[in-house]
């Protein structure tokens, strides 16, 4: 059993693992790089730090991209390993406890951050794993699905 | 820190490196970067100049500068280095400046720009073949 928080992008649900979001919080200020891609678009500071930016619009082609340096109504700031992401989103749900047995391998998308799928209030909900993007970074084991 | 509040993003370059900032149609020396290209065309505009600063090989490379222009100081703790994920893919940006307002703008690092005539230079043939 695991906790995720399902979030929505547009009109697409994503369920992100519970243990690697630090913070939920506001709208995010960014910055755009010139050479950053369409997913890792930008950084914003962050407890002192510069984090970098992931766009799940861009990521799934899910509705317009992020335009810096405006955001969206809420952030999830994600750990993964000593890379932190920002990760504006449209909603955020309440956290769900869902057992490992639950999560379905992937079907609407087979991309190597899915997971696997869960159903979330009538909606299938991607499982993803945004640590994925970050150059070097090595999945917990614990996040493998069994097929 | 001088800083040009171009329309696509703020951006900015340590005071130190700079030789001085000019009208754009007086650099007549070579094609000027325009840093922020990657980000959409040059905004028009009636007064464009240029940055110039000690770059790559500490020859002068001139940097377009669209927008208003200010020098000031910057702390220290207001610097942040790009994250290690976007280290690499802008090895000419070395940092984020968070301002007193919270906004952010682009700090370059000079010596890594790459401007036209180095580029021109990378792709000359060795002359020993």
């Amino acid at each position: 059993m695991r906790s995720f928080v399902p979030i929505t992008i547009h009109s697409t649900w994503v369920a992100i693992d519970m243990a690697t979001v630090k913070e939920i919080g506001g709208p995010l200020t960014w910055i755009a790089l010139p050479t950053a891609s369409a997913v890792l678009p930008g950084v914003a500071a962050w407890r002192g730090r510069a984090v970098t930016v992931a766009d799940l619009a861009a990521l799934l082609d899910a509705g317009e991209r992020l335009a810096s340096p405006t955001s969206r109504v809420r952030t999830l700031y994600l750990q993964h390993g000593t890379s932190t992401l920002a990760v504006p989103v449209d909603a955020v749900r309440e956290p769900l406890v869902i057992a490992d047995d639950d999560i379905r391998p992937p079907r609407v998308r087979t991309d190597m951050f899915c997971l696997g799928e869960v159903d979330v209030e009538g909606h299938t909900t991607l499982v993803i794993d945004l640590g994925m993007l970050l150059p070097g970074y090595r999945p917990p084991a614990a996040a493998s699905v069994p097929d | 820190m001088v800083h040009v509040h171009d329309p696509r993003v703020r951006w900015g370059v340590p005071a130190a490196q700079v030789v001085r900032i000019a009208a754009a149609a007086d650099w007549l020396t070579g094609p000027a970067v325009d840093v922020l290209a990657a980000l959409g065309p040059l905004p028009r505009t009636d007064t464009r100049r240029v940055v110039v600063v000690r770059g790559a090989g500490d020859r002068e490379t001139a940097l377009l500068a669209t927008g208003m222009i200010d020098i000031s100081d910057v702390n220290a703790t207001d610097i942040l280095p790009l994250p290690e994920a976007l280290a690499a893919s802008a090895p000419e940006i070395s940092a984020i400046v968070v301002a007193h307002d919270a906004s952010l703008s682009l700090l370059f690092q000079p010596s890594a720009v790459i401007s036209p005539d180095d580029s021109a230079l990378r792709e000359e043939p060795c002359p020993s073949r």
